[in-house]
């Protein structure tokens, strides 16, 4: 699993200060913290960057490049603060992201092309977020398609399917499980494809404490049917722990949550129960609620 | 090849709740098939109740064809509630309205008193409601509690806000819990999983909060069905509860309530049908018309 560390965005307000002081410190530990915990690419938040686009991504991605050898991911909706970004990486980035919507098919796609660079695509469109994997599956060919027009080879390409979160009233763990399906198959529709998901999304909503039980599970669940990649945070041990095959009993558990066997929870330890109850949420099983760990 | 229709089985059984003690009780809930599945495996023991409102100050804001038929008891609840079973309503419902503190705002003490006059007024189960507020509620309803000590009243809303102190005191008088949550299935299966942790699952009614034809019914349709097929198909625990529809005084609310009495008496008695067909085991209606047209379409054979 390629973990793209999620830690470097504008919505934490350190983040957004040091960008505007030119504050490298701030922006390097947090680079520095995110290498040392095992992640494998770097994501650089930055939003719309409406202000001095060209300037502020070349400082940042300097910055960061002094602090750790990984490979950036470009992450914003700006294609001048993309290309600025993508033009100044020294290792082969990851352009985050571009959609089947036409202004992004007009003016991102083209830039991963440029610069010969890995690009994540999501399955969003003009017609907005498909609902189900059928038409997650449909759009998402319709703009790989034109990717490959474009000189964008599917290896190249890291599909985004969009996680919502979990605790939307209703809906949620439908989607969860829409997701989980998604990926499932995304590899026999499209060959060499890769995925990546912004999987703490998945959580959003959910009490603070209770996020990372929920992110982790997910990227259990969603790793084993194939995901390639997450923007997640490595900063979270046990994440890692998982993520890098330390905790094999807690997977196995997952696993066969997933596979519907009968789990007697009475001879597990409470850890282990929670996450059993957790993966039952997330496909579906158990009706969603904060206090899902409690019934 | 004679035809054998599908018929399906399911492993889910919604809790049977008793309101009301001896020959003054009924039961609600106990089905173990889908609303109206009579067709599958299984069966609904106790078909659909239906309690009219009584409020504890004569309405404010009810129009002239609501008020009639009660003229001459709308001053006094306990004759109004009396009426009320005169008209064949299955159980009553008290609003303590009077309690709330952006109106009248009167004491805990005085809504027990009452409430506890009319419990002992009526032949048939009581259910109070206090106005709504938490916080208020918090007040009002253990008073009203301990004053109808051991009788059995379904009482609420019970809410997120204030679960703990009013569950505790029906807990401790011996009365069931409705408990109300705004349109949410996850927020309705949270609150039921923090009041079991000390109060008995079998004495917990679901309000899932009803709107009225025109004004989101669709939505308290969709959430009943779901907690229906939460409970029934997939048996989940927290969901196999009798659902209570408080739908009366969301209806003549309405501006086409209000407009003319045909119209309400429609709004009412469509609303009510809709919330049964989708799963509602006791609703609660305010026009005695609207008891009758609802009573005659459904137990038609």
């Amino acid at each position: 699993m390629v973990i793209i560390g999620e830690n470097i965005h504008v919505i934490a307000q350190a983040v957004s200060t040091a960008i505007k002081e030119r504050d490298a410190k701030v922006i390097q530990d947090l680079a520095k913290a995110q290498t040392e915990a095992g992640a494998d690419y770097i994501d650089l938040n930055v939003g719309p960057m409406k202000k001095d686009p060209e300037e502020n991504m070349q400082w940042l991605v300097n910055a960061v490049q002094e602090a750790t050898d990984l490979p950036l991911s470009i992450d914003t909706m700006n294609p001048v603060a993309m290309e600025a970004g993508l033009k100044a990486c020294q290792k082969r980035p990851l352009l985050n992201s571009a959609s089947g919507k036409t202004d992004s098919k007009e003016q991102m796609l083209p830039l991963a092309q440029k610069y010969n660079c890995n690009v994540v695509i999501s399955v969003i469109t003009d017609k907005g977020m498909p609902p189900d994997v059928d038409s997650k599956i449909e759009s998402i060919m319709d703009t790989v398609t034109y990717a490959n027009e474009l000189g964008i080879p599917n290896e190249d390409i890291w599909v985004d399917p969009i996680i919502l979160p979990v605790s939307t009233a209703g809906e949620g763990q439908r989607f969860a499980v829409v997701c989980l399906e998604f990926i499932k198959i995304l590899e026999d529709v499209l060959p060499e494809i890769k995925s990546t998901v912004g999987l703490s999304n998945v959580s959003n909503g959910v009490p603070n404490e209770l996020r990372p039980l929920l992110n982790r599970t997910y990227l259990v669940m969603l790793d084993r049917n194939g995901l390639y990649s997450a923007i997640s945070d490595p900063l979270d041990k046990e994440f890692m722990a998982l993520v890098k095959g330390k905790m094999p009993e807690i997977v196995e558990l997952i696993y066969k949550t997933m596979d519907g066997e009968d789990i007697d929870l009475s001879s597990l330890s409470q850890k282990e129960v929670e996450y059993v109850k957790t993966a039952k949420v997330l496909t579906g099983e158990n009706l969603y609620s904060d206090a899902w760990l409690e019934s | 090849m004679e035809y054998k229709a599908p018929a399906e089985a399911y492993t889910g059984v919604v809790r049977e709740v008793t309101i009301g003690k001896g020959n003054k009780s009924l039961k609600i809930g106990g089905e173990n098939i889908l609303p109206l599945h009579f067709f599958d495996q299984g069966s609904n023991p106790n078909p659909t109740k239906f309690a009219l409102e009584v409020l504890d100050m004569e309405p404010q804001d009810w129009p002239e064809h609501l008020i009639q038929p009660f003229k001459d008891v709308i001053a006094d609840p306990v004759k109004w509630a009396r009426k009320c079973e005169e008209l064949g309503a299955d159980a009553v419902f008290l609003r303590l309205v009077s309690t709330d503190p952006a109106g009248k705002d009167s004491s805990a003490d005085e809504a027990a008193a009452l409430a506890k006059k009319v419990a002992e007024a009526i032949n048939i189960p009581l259910i109070i409601y206090g106005s709504g507020d938490d916080k208020k509620d918090a007040e009002v309803l253990p008073k009203v509690a301990e004053a109808c000590d051991g009788m059995n009243l379904l009482i609420g809303p019970v809410q997120k806000e204030n679960y703990e102190i009013v569950g505790k005191a029906l807990l401790d008088h011996g009365h069931d819990a409705s408990a109300l949550t705004p349109l949410d299935i996850n927020l309705l299966k949270e609150l039921n999983v923090k009041l079991c942790k000390f109060f008995p699952a079998e004495k917990i009614v679901i309000d899932p909060e009803s709107a009225a034809l025109g004004y989101g019914m669709e939505y308290s349709f969709s959430l009943m069905e779901r907690v229906k097929q939460i409970g029934i198909i997939t048996k989940d625990n927290m969901t196999m509860m009798p659902i209570i529809a408080d739908l009366g005084g969301e209806c003549w609310k309405t501006k086409q309530a209000k407009e003319n009495k045909e119209q309400g008496l429609l709004w009412e008695g469509i609303t009510a049908l809709s919330l049964l067909m989708a799963g509602a085991n006791i609703l609660i209606l305010r026009h005695p018309d609207t008891l009758s047209l609802v009573k005659e379409t459904t137990e038609v054979k």
